[in-house]
């Protein structure tokens, strides 16, 4: 037992007086527990959540119907047959300055494969817009809410055929109609408002493109398209109020927890709309007992009937004048049951008053894989820079050869540069493969891969200049590797990969921005999955420059001060 | 070993170097002559190799001048770089590179054209016995040959002065000859070397001048023999039967020769004791038990300056 406790004293000495060793065993599980912790701390924090309601007035000042139909030329053929004037325009611009104008009060565009738009601006009279706008919706396999004629036309010519109507948002029949509830009125602005707080931090967009962009930015996490007529629908009998949520699925997480945020709120302003439903239908099957106005339908109410079916009963054979009685009480009788019936009806209108179409950023769902391929090729880079770098700076030192170099022709500045150059070439080149690979074999989404390739470029100089740093720590091989893992490991969780920046504590927002991997995941995410520019993942290409040559100049200065 | 050598080659004044408050070096000046194998010994800890890092420009010196034929340097000039030549302490080449692609690699990194490099390569090779194991990596060369390589690769650009860390250091005694041997032919060539060691064997067999470093500071310099004669002299050890001590007493006072006696050892030292040997022998043949005759090593010098610098 004695020589057990002697092996156990040597071994504890051994771990307590070696640095490294007690770094690893001891310090670091707490490290990592704290950076875990600290990036999950505020993980019931609001969703940035970017709104675009085009349900009240001030809002765009035309609104943009895209409307999906195999034959857009019907719809176009009732525009012309229900308007008081038409006219036939040479371009959408004309047909808007027309609306602009006030010549005319919708104007449309209709969008065939194989031939130009035809595009027309028309007047209507009172009344016929809003039919018109309900008639055509109701019978287009899907509309779409936009905020740029152009771009809607546009879009709608890459979709195939259509229909795109203008209306001025002051000659929109139903914008910023209220809903009572929860004994007050509530807009559409009100709506989202009251029933997001805890879940989603709303920031309003007049425009979609706007909400896009910093959708795209990541400075929020989805965009909710409320269309107009949102709250007219939620309080029709017949209709379902369908709103769209664009997510960023180039981060799987951050979609999921947006999506379950949006259908929270939503859900929970359907349950209310069906609870005041509700009660406006028990108020109404009592009114259909006791009698009086049944959603503006005056009922006698069953129990009077009953009653006069009782004394029918009772003086039918002695009073003649009593069958005529007899008769209405039949047709009262009709009439509530076809009031009971609207009843039923209503009942299965309001089971679900909102319904959620969910598209993404990227223009097309993302499955899993095309979500996974920016993170890994980042996590690789990383690794692979970080070690790479480390293990070519402490391989010299590990073989003395670092003091028979310093003497020769060859500068400092050869040295360390030619090993980044090689290193840089490792990992370019194994990322370039992985990606090549993904998206060959696996079908993975790369909108843009000489982007991609250029971003890789860009994040391999940060990645080895970390390692350089980690290098002037070690001075073994072995140590190199240890260490480069170590300082690598915790990164992961603070760059958004594992968990959304945005529902992190500020702090640790703060320190991710000061991570090179921060920017090589989101400028993968946006040239591979979000279809982003040069300009649009300009940014992070400089921030990843900027990185690469600080941390480039700060390890070899470090190796060289070691190396003294 | 004659002292070799034409000009001053290297000179250093008063070099001194801190090391965050301990002071490493204290006004250590030294003289190399041009041709000559200068070496500098000391204990381990001395401040050898910190001194040789210093000459070889891999540290700065905190104060003191370095000079090179006559004119002050900076070590770590791109001039001065180019003439020397190191062999590291350390084992110092790539383990996975054959000996020559290790010597290839210095070549062009000392700008040597490809042609003459691969001339220079095949030299060093045969001159380090290396011939046939050119194309073995070099982690599966035996310790020997692996310093027997590292002293090549110091050589590849062919340097003015060579600097020698202890470069017999842990090698068996077979490797320890024959890296000598190579240092004695460098050494007839006329190449400046300066070496450090703490084998006095080494030092005594190798160099022309030396220097003692202790505790950084320079403590005596001079050749091999000069350093033995400060630091020690030969000398008679005698076993007498009962009786023979006053003979001894009187022959040593005849001779002018000191006398004394160290654990029941009667001990005789003197001038020119060699040729009083005969004489001594013949005047004590009567009470002699054992007579030994003990030349005094550098290393005996060595230990006995060490004891007296402890004291």
């Amino acid at each position: 037992m004695r020589g057990w406790r002697t092996l156990i004293s040597k071994d504890w000495k051994l771990i307590y007086r070696n640095r490294l060793l007690l770094v690893v065993l001891l310090v670091y599980p707490f490290v990592i527990m704290g950076v875990i912790g600290a990036a999950f701390q505020e993980s019931g924090r609001p969703v940035p959540l970017g709104v675009v309601n085009l349900d009240r007035p001030g809002g765009p000042t035309i609104i943009w119907f895209e409307l999906l139909t195999p034959r857009p030329s019907g719809l176009e053929r009732t525009l012309f047959r229900e308007a008081e004037e038409s006219t036939a325009c040479a371009s959408l611009d004309q047909a808007v300055e027309g609306l602009e104008g006030g010549g005319f009060n919708l104007t449309a565009a209709a969008v065939e494969e194989g031939s130009e738009p035809r595009c027309s601006g028309h007047l209507m009279g009172p009344g016929v817009l809003e039919w018109l706008l309900d008639e055509m919706e109701s019978s287009a396999e899907e509309v779409r809410y936009r905020d740029s004629g152009l771009e809607a036309l546009e879009e709608l010519r890459a979709s195939g055929n259509g229909l795109l109507v203008g209306v001025p948002s002051a000659s929109c029949p139903y914008l910023g109609e209220s809903l009572w509830m929860e004994g007050r009125a509530h807009d559409s602005s009100s709506l989202l408002c009251d029933f997001s707080r805890d879940v989603a931090e709303v920031r309003e967009y007049a425009e979609r493109s706007a909400a896009l962009e910093d959708l795209r930015k990541g400075r929020v996490d989805a965009v909710l398209l409320i269309p107009p007529g949102f709250v007219r629908r939620l309080k029709a009998l017949e209709k379902v109020a369908e709103v769209e949520v664009v997510l960023d699925q180039s981060s799987l997480v951050k979609a999921e927890f947006a999506e379950t945020a949006v259908r929270g709120f939503l859900s929970r302003i359907s349950e209310r709309v069906v609870e005041e439903k509700m009660r406006a239908v028990v108020a109404g099957l009592r009114i259909l007992v006791e009698g009086g106005d049944f959603f503006g339908t005056r009922v006698v109410g069953l129990s009077r009937i009953k009653e006069d079916l009782v004394g029918l009963r009772e003086k039918l054979a002695d009073d003649p004048k009593l069958a005529a009685s007899l008769e209405e009480g039949i047709g009262l009788a009709d009439a509530v049951m076809e009031d009971i019936g609207e009843a039923a009806d209503y009942l299965r209108s309001t089971a679900l008053p909102v319904e959620l179409r969910i598209t993404s950023v990227a223009g097309r769902p993302l499955a899993a894989k095309d979500a996974v391929v920016p993170s890994l090729i980042a996590l690789s880079m990383l690794w692979t820079g970080v070690l790479c770098g480390a293990v070519l700076m402490v391989l010299e030192d590990e073989e003395g050869m670092g003091v028979r170099l310093r003497l020769t022709e060859m500068g400092p500045l050869a040295l360390v540069g030619s090993k980044l150059l090689l290193a840089a070439g490792i990992v370019f080149v194994q990322s370039a493969v992985m990606l090549l690979l993904a998206v060959a074999v696996f079908g993975a989404m790369a909108s843009n891969i000489y982007l991609a390739l250029v971003t890789i470029a860009l994040s391999s100089l940060s990645c080895i200049g970390m390692g350089l740093v980690v290098a002037a720590f070690a001075r073994q091989v072995a140590g190199a590797v240890i260490l480069g893992l170590l300082f690598s490991f915790p990164l992961v969780f603070i760059t958004g990969i594992i968990f959304p920046l945005n529902l992190m504590p500020s702090f640790m927002r703060v320190l991710a921005r000061a991570i090179p991997l921060t920017y090589s995941v989101e400028a993968l995410s946006g040239v591979m999955l979000r279809g982003e520019g040069p300009a649009g993942v300009l940014g992070e290409w400089l921030a990843l420059l900027g990185f690469g040559l600080f941390f480039l100049a700060l390890g070899s200065l470090l190796v060289r001060r070691r190396a003294g | 070993m004659t002292e070799q050598g034409r000009g001053l080659f290297l000179e250093v004044r008063g070099l001194e170097k801190d090391f965050r408050g301990y002071r490493a070096l204290e006004g250590v000046s030294i003289e190399v002559k041009e041709g000559e194998t200068f070496g500098l010994i000391g204990p381990n800890g001395a401040g050898k190799t910190t001194l040789v890092r210093i000459l070889t420009g891999q540290i700065a010196p905190t104060r003191g001048e370095i000079l090179v034929d006559g004119r002050p340097i900076q070590p770590e000039e791109h001039r001065f770089r180019r003439r020397l030549g190191l062999v590291p302490q350390e084992p110092s080449f790539y383990g996975r590179l054959t000996p020559a692609e290790n010597l290839a690699l210095l070549a062009g990194l000392y700008g040597i054209s490809t042609h003459r490099a691969s001339e220079r390569v095949r030299e060093l090779l045969e001159w380090a016995g290396l011939r046939e194991h050119a194309r073995r990596q070099v982690r599966f060369l035996s310790r020997g040959m692996q310093q027997r390589l590292s002293l090549a690769m110091g050589l590849v650009h062919d340097p003015e002065i060579l600097f020698l860390d202890e470069p017999t250091s842990g090698l068996d005694p077979e490797a320890r000859s024959a890296v000598w041997e190579m240092v004695r032919e460098l050494s007839g060539q006329g190449r400046t070397i300066f070496m450090t060691t703490h084998n006095m064997e080494e030092a005594d067999h190798l160099c022309h001048r030396l220097a003692i470093l202790v505790m950084g500071k320079i403590r005596e310099r001079g050749t091999p023999a000069e350093i033995k004669r400060l630091l020690g002299t030969d000398r008679l050890e005698l076993r007498l039967e009962e009786g023979g001590l006053p003979e001894l007493m009187r022959v040593c006072r005849e001779l002018s020769l000191d006398c004394g006696e160290e654990e029941g050892v009667m001990v005789v030292s003197g001038d020119s004791l060699p040729e009083k040997l005969p004489l001594i022998a013949s005047r004590l043949s009567g009470s002699l038990r054992d007579l030994r005759y003990r030349e005094v090593t550098l290393e005996d010098a060595f230990l006995r300056f060490m004891e007296e610098v402890g004291n």
